[in-house]
């Protein structure tokens, strides 16, 4: 089945098969977490971690476990991934564990990790569902930094806590509230689809 | 092996690993996590209760904790009040101090709230909310001015700021804070606040 290289399978989760931008999945964190640079990347980090270890354990385990109980075997390994991160975000670094609150556990329930089990890791050796899952954590960091980026720049005139728009600008509320998170979403959504559709024009 | 059985045995050892393993790190990681705790609130206390060298906790109930701070030669300087009450949102947890006679507030720390970000959230910034706290007359109960002003010498002596755009937070605040300050009086008129030193249990 493997036709792709390794390095267009990494490629592709960061524009093509991008999980927020082209694949609308994951967009409970995207939305709720990215009304600050710095929640942007701590989220980001947690999937990166949580989606990695679980693509390689079940790329790994995947002949073992019975179609029929696939799922809920995917969730309970899921689920450790994610207690481990938040229990050690806690211990660690608590102020970024407080203000991401109950996102960190949620990661459990982001369509973006049993997603990538379901598609491609019990489908793949370890060694491509690795490739797999990098890319496709790399591109959702992608999306929630360019998303916090807008939102805590437009909305609080600062980037991660460092003030860059002059005196002159008047935060705008609305930017890092939840009605904030959904117009950035929806105008990123509309350019990617503009930039695909242009791309494919040309191909042609 | 049949399949039903397959099924099981795969489901128990998938459990029983990943229960283990999140045994292990709650183990490992609970320690730290208390300290954490801990030290928001030693933190906490030394801001509202400065010149705080040790502190020790005289009267706790659900939600409602007394510490009593001491200075270096291990005399009361005043009683730090760590509570938490609704917001507009969801709970908010702060702090404040008073002098051991509960006649001023010095100051108040917020330590948790999820209070709309950009406007109630505001009830953490110093420079907007939290200094117009500083030193306040204990002896009434304390009340809001709007609409808010710029200058600490605007407001009377029982009066603090509202924060433009969050009244309702600013207000959630200061009833959460007079509620405890009446507790906090009762509790202390009844005798209640008993050190370890003079009454060891």
């Amino acid at each position: 089945m493997p036709s792709k290289s390794v390095g267009a399978e990494y490629i592709k989760g960061l524009w093509e098969e991008n999980p927020v931008f082209r694949q609308l999945l994951g967009m409970c964190p995207i939305l709720a977490v990215t009304n600050a640079v710095i929640n942007g990347i701590a989220m980001g980090l947690a999937t990166y971690f949580v989606l990695i270890l679980s693509s390689v354990v079940v790329s790994s385990i995947k002949k073992l476990i019975p179609s029929q109980v696939r799922i809920a075997s995917y969730i309970v390994i899921i689920a450790t991934f994610v207690t481990i991160a938040d229990r050690f975000m806690a211990a660690f670094f608590p102020p970024i564990s407080k203000s991401l609150g109950p996102y960190i556990p949620l990661i459990v329930v982001n369509c973006i990790i049993l997603g990538r089990q379901e598609a491609f890791s019990s489908k793949n050796s370890v060694g491509r569902s690795l490739v797999d899952a990098l890319g496709m954590s790399t591109g959702f960091i992608l999306a929630l930094l360019v998303l916090s980026s807008i939102r805590e720049i437009l909305g609080m005139g600062t980037f991660l806590g460092h003030q860059v728009m002059g005196a002159w600008f008047k935060p705008w509320i609305i930017m890092i509230l939840p009605a904030g998170a959904f117009i950035t979403l929806g105008i990123l959504l509309a350019v990617a689809l503009v930039i695909e559709s242009e791309t494919k024009k040309r191909k042609n | 092996m049949n399949l039903s059985a397959r099924m099981i045995v795969v489901l128990t050892a998938v459990g029983l690993i990943s229960g283990s393993l999140m045994a292990v790190v709650g183990m490992l990681t609970k320690d730290r996590i208390a300290l954490n705790r801990q030290q928001e609130i030693e933190a906490a206390i030394l801001e509202v209760v400065p010149g705080t060298d040790t502190s020790e906790e005289l009267f706790t109930e659900k939600n409602f904790t007394i510490y009593g701070g001491k200075n270096r030669d291990g005399n009361l300087i005043g009683y730090a009040v760590y509570t938490s009450g609704t917001g507009f949102q969801d709970i908010i947890s702060l702090m404040f101090g008073t002098d051991p006679n509960i006649t001023k507030i010095n100051a108040l720390s917020i330590l948790e709230q999820k209070e709309t970000p950009g406007l109630g959230a505001k009830i953490t910034d110093k420079e907007l909310f939290l200094r117009f706290w500083d030193n306040k007359n204990a002896g009434s109960a304390l009340s809001l001015r709007k609409p808010a002003v710029r200058s600490q010498d605007e407001l009377a002596a029982n009066e603090v700021n509202t924060i433009t755009g969050a009244t309702i937070s600013s207000d959630k605040v200061l009833s959460i804070v007079n509620q405890s300050l009446e507790k906090l009086k009762q509790i202390k008129q009844a005798g209640k606040l008993i050190s370890e030193d003079n009454d060891a249990e």
